[in-house]
């Protein structure tokens, strides 16, 4: 069974911010949980990875973090969704989009034979 | 913008704010919610707390991750990197001090020396905008020396050049300011009414000459403009100064503007106080204002400033074109002469014409010193290195790169010269000051003034200099770090290997300082003798036990009449007084700092040849001038009291030998007429040659005038006493004398003759010192380089020194063997050092300075540069020195005790 592929650089941060916009302010472990899923299981992501990639996002000034309690009654960080966090998630996803469409015209044929 | 925010939140995290409990609480809080998961899914809690981490990736990773994430790397290592090598350098208290010591005596004399040039050469004038637009112009004289302009010339080049965005002139005077019994002797340029417009001054207060008073009515703008400097030592910082009145030269001036503090004047390195119309110089020096039309009468400095986009030698061309064509239309005062444009450094009139030569020297004679300080502190961490290989060892073996710990060895560099360097910058602002030494004594020192605020240019060379130092210091210890051997290193102690390779190194350290020790010896060896063969040429005239004086009596208002009758009349007075055996008084000082003035002659029975320069120097002097200098007359006789203005006394003139020769050729010149100055003079006799402008000048012709008949009212008195003993003794008369005669005169920088003479030397002298200094210096740090290295080299070869003791070599063998290895050291450093010293020779050969009389200038390093003798000289104090430095460790060596030596591991 070949290996699951590792997350791309880059798009963790990327799969984080559409997540926390449709899930909505959550805790690291949900979000890491909810991401291998949405996935599909398809990727392999090693948990750890997931907390510089928040770091990295709130000081660029994307998601906000605070102290709450879990559904568990566990004492958790969240992390929510800022307004300049949702512009970046909109370019950022109009980018890969278009990197995406530049790709297929490319690959079209391979696939196709 | 988001990157600024995250780089600026991770410097904040490095500064101080750690998350660090934080986030152990999330990660705690992460890992329990997914073993609750898995224990939920049905494992058991170990099995699912292992899951746990096992998904998480690794605790430690993360939270190194995380750590990394919150604060920038690179500063944090390197901040690491700095408290361990302070730590390192604090308990190694001796190596650090001593290269501390060193590093701060290299780094603060080249910042000295670049605070010199910078404000000498690079950033000469403060306090006026686009400063590297202006230039100074300059007359040229037919024979080529640069000379100040006349006024009417000023104005000819003020209206009729197109290239250049304004001419301003300027004349440097001293004024007398204040009532009459208690006078300031203050410095101020007299200036032409654009002068602030040109150099583009705006005034800290009040306002600057305007346009209306530019013109050129004499007498009519009582006016001054005053430095902030005096207005806040004088005036006490008055906030009404503007329209109160000076009392300057016994005329009131009005107060119209206070310059900036940058503003100190359009003579680099000087700080005037006073800024007065030109047209306010009859009124003021009490000269007629016919002298302001008069062609003949050279005395002011141009300034101008270049018009954007036009470069140097365009507005130079344009120059030359209107000088050529003013010589042929006032072909009786300016024949041959023609004028250009110098950048502001080059110009002889100031001190920068005296300082030039000697600080390029300078500047390189300190780089040599910071060179070898550097190879002396490379070399002492390369000792030190030997002693850390265990410890850099260990931390190879822990997983360090080899580049951190390279990087360590350089910030230690870097730590030791910057300790160094914030040592010598302290001392700089005060060896700053010491830049008037350089200047002869008497008003020029006065004169000397330097911006000694914080530059940004002079720090910025610092911190560079401290960077070059570091990286010369520190590469090579750097590299030798990288090529450690783990395996050998971690097994057994120091010997052979890498040991030998660092050995090698250091050898040739210690040889370089030694080269660069032999070139500062020979270069002061070869100033010292260009200054003590200049010492000894005969001046023609005895300068000993004569005290010379100056005095200003335009400034106490006298007119001609007044000024003939003061002199002899104290001449008279200081004959009869104690101790005295000759009274003088003159024009112009031998061997002084003012130009000499000049006239040009017809003379009878010499047929001119057309383009010949019959401009010939002369000096205006009383009767008792040529018997105080001991200057003979081979023919004829002196003048007397009898020459003097009544009108049936014909116009009187003696000539030197010098004169003869070229305008006589052997024939007897007694009783021949020459017409000069408008006036036809007969001489009556010839003096014997001396030097008149400087000690190595060659043969001049030269003619002596009659105080009585033609001293003018702008000439300068230099009044002379020769007495018995020490001339200053006769100082307390003189004055006494003065004040009996008129107590509102002043007896200004008197000083026995034979120290003023030896201000015109004053560069060659300073150059001289300096380089002695500076070697004694690199011979001091070359000495010690090398006592280290054969210390080392003695300890390392311990037991090879019990085994030959012990086979039956005697002490001497020891002795000779060390001493030995210590010499070839110190020949191949020779052999180096004498290439660089030539080439060295050779390009300061050609530095000479400008003397501000001339325009021309002697030559620095006197006669013939490469003299063996002081080669061969300094090459054997070395070989001494290195045999010494040697000698110590080899005794020690000599007296190991065999079995000790074999025993030492």
């Amino acid at each position: 069974m070949p290996e699951k592929p590792d997350v791309w650089q880059g798009t963790l941060s990327l799969m984080a911010l559409r997540t926390l916009e449709t899930m909505g302010p959550q805790h690291g472990y949900g979000l890491a949980r909810r991401i291998e899923q949405t996935s599909g299981d398809l990727l392999q992501l090693n948990y750890g990875t997931l907390y510089p990639a928040l770091l990295k996002l709130e000081q660029e000034g994307f998601i906000r973090s605070s102290w709450g309690t879990s559904e568990n009654n566990r004492r958790a960080k969240f992390y929510e969704l800022t307004k300049a966090g949702q512009r970046q998630l909109k370019r950022a996803a109009a980018e890969w989009q278009q990197t995406t469409a530049i790709l297929d015209r490319f690959l079209a044929p391979i696939r196709e034979s | 913008m988001r990157i600024l925010r995250a780089f600026t939140l991770r410097l904040l995290g490095l500064l101080g704010a750690r998350p660090a409990a934080d986030f152990a609480a999330e990660l705690d809080s992460h890992v329990a919610m997914h073993t609750e998961d898995g224990i939920r899914a049905g494992l058991t809690p170990q099995e699912a707390r292992r899951q746990a981490l096992i998904h998480l990736g690794g605790a430690e990773q993360t939270r190194q991750a995380y750590r990394e994430r919150g604060t920038l790397p690179i500063l944090e290592t390197l901040m690491q990197d700095i408290r361990f090598g302070l730590r390192m350098l604090l308990r190694n208290r001796a190596f650090t001090i001593v290269a501390v010591l060193t590093l701060a005596v290299g780094i603060g004399v080249c910042t000295t020396a670049f605070t010199w040039i910078n404000a000498v050469l690079l950033q000469p004038l403060g306090g006026v905008t686009q400063p590297d637009r202006l230039v100074t112009l300059e007359s040229v004289a037919p024979g080529g020396g640069w000379i100040p302009n006349s006024y009417p010339d000023f104005i000819d080049f003020r209206d009729h050049l197109k290239l250049l965005d304004g001419v301003a002139a300027t004349k440097p005077v001293a004024f007398s300011v204040g009532m009459t019994d208690h006078a300031d002797r203050i410095w101020g340029e007299l200036v032409s009414g654009n002068f602030f417009a040109v150099l583009g001054v705006t005034p800290e207060q009040g306002r600057v000459f305007l346009p209306s008073e530019y013109g050129d009515a004499p007498g009519s703008f009582p006016i001054v403009v005053i430095s902030d400097r005096y207005w806040r030592s004088h005036l006490n910082a008055d906030p009404n100064a503007i329209g109160r009145t000076l009392r300057v030269n016994q005329h009131e001036l009005t107060i119209v503007g206070v310059a900036p503090p940058a503003f100190h004047g359009s003579i680099p390195v000087t700080a005037f106080d006073l800024w007065i119309p030109y047209m306010q110089q009859p009124v003021l020096n009490g000269v007629s204002p016919r002298m302001l039309r008069d062609r003949h009468n050279r005395n002011m400095l141009g300034i101008a400033r270049l018009k954007q986009g036009v470069t140097v030698d365009q507005a130079r061309q344009e120059l030359g074109a209107l000088a050529g064509r003013m010589a042929v239309a006032n072909a009786d005062v300016s024949e041959g002469m023609s004028a250009t444009l110098l950048p502001l450094w080059k110009s002889p009139h100031g001190p920068q014409g005296l300082l030039v030569g000697p600080l390029r020297i300078l500047m390189g004679v300190c780089i040599l010193v910071l060179l070898i300080v550097c190879a002396n502190v490379a070399n002492l961490q390369l000792a030190r290195a030997t002693v850390r290989e265990k410890e850099f060892a260990a931390r190879l073996a822990l997983g360090a790169s080899r580049m951190r710990l390279a990087r360590q060895v350089l910030t230690e560099s870097l730590l030791l010269t910057a300790a160094g360097a914030v040592l010598g910058i302290a001392a700089t602002p005060w060896m700053t000051h010491a830049l008037r030494y350089l200047m002869p004594p008497g008003p020029m020192q006065q004169l000397v003034s330097m911006d000694t605020r914080p530059n940004l240019t002079v720090l910025a060379f610092t911190v560079g200099l401290c960077v070059f130092a570091a990286l010369v210091a520190g590469l090579a210890p750097a590299l030798q770090v990288g090529r450690i051997n783990l395996n050998a290193r971690m097994n057994e102690g120091g010997r052979s290997g890498s040991a030998g390779r660092r050995n090698r190194l250091r050898s040739i350290f210690v040889a370089s300082e030694v080269a660069l020790a032999l070139v500062a010896l020979v270069g002061a060896g070869l100033f010292a003798r260009g200054f003590q063969t200049t010492m000894r040429i005969d001046p023609g005239f005895d300068p000993n036990h004569v005290l010379l004086s100056q005095f200003y009596l335009n400034t106490s208002g006298y007119n001609l009449q007044q000024r003939e009758d003061f002199c002899r009349r104290l001449a008279e007075r200081m004959q009869s007084a104690p101790g005295v055996t000759d009274v003088a008084y003159s024009d112009g000082v031998p061997l002084g700092f003012e130009p000499s003035w000049w006239e040009e002659l017809k003379i009878e029975g010499y047929a001119s040849r057309p383009n010949e320069n019959m401009n010939i120097f002369r000096n205006v002097i009383s009767p008792g001038y040529l018997p105080l200098m001991h200057i003979p007359i081979v023919e004829g006789r002196n003048f007397t009291e009898a020459d003097d203005e009544r009108d049936n006394a014909p116009f009187v003139m003696i000539v030197n030998e010098a004169f003869v020769r070229r305008f006589f050729a052997g024939r007897d010149p007694i009783g021949h007429k020459v017409h000069g100055w408008g006036v036809d003079f007969r001489i009556v006799g010839v003096a014997k040659d001396s030097k008149y402008h400087y000690l190595g000048e060659p043969e001049t012709p030269y003619f002596y005038v009659s105080f009585r008949q033609l001293y003018r009212t702008d000439m300068t008195l230099a009044f002379y006493v020769r007495t018995h003993g020490n001339p200053e003794t006769v100082l307390t008369t003189l004055r006494a004398q003065t004040r009996a005669l008129d107590p509102n005169v002043t007896v200004f920088d008197a000083v026995p003759l034979h120290e003023f003479i030896g201000a015109s030397l004053y560069p060659q002298k300073i150059a001289a010192s300096l380089m002695a200094v500076l070697g004694s210096i690199a011979v001091l740090l070359a000495a010690v380089g090398l006592y280290s290295v054969m210390a080392y080299w003695v300890a390392q070869r311990t037991q090879e020194i019990g085994v030959r003791m012990a086979l039956g070599a005697q002490p001497r063998h020891v002795l000779r063997m060390v001493v030995l290895q210590g010499l070839s050291l110190t020949g191949a450093g020779l052999i180096a050092g004498g290439l660089l010293a030539v080439a060295m020779v050779r390009a300061v050969s050609s530095v000479s300075f400008t003397n501000s009389a001339m325009g021309a200038g002697p030559k620095l390093m006197g006669n013939g540069g490469a003299d063996p003798l002081i080669f061969l000289a300094a090459a054997a104090f070395l070989c001494a020195l290195a045999a010494l430095a040697a000698y110590l460790p080899a005794r020690r060596a000599a007296s190991i005790d065999p079995m000790q030596a074999l025993r030492t591991e």
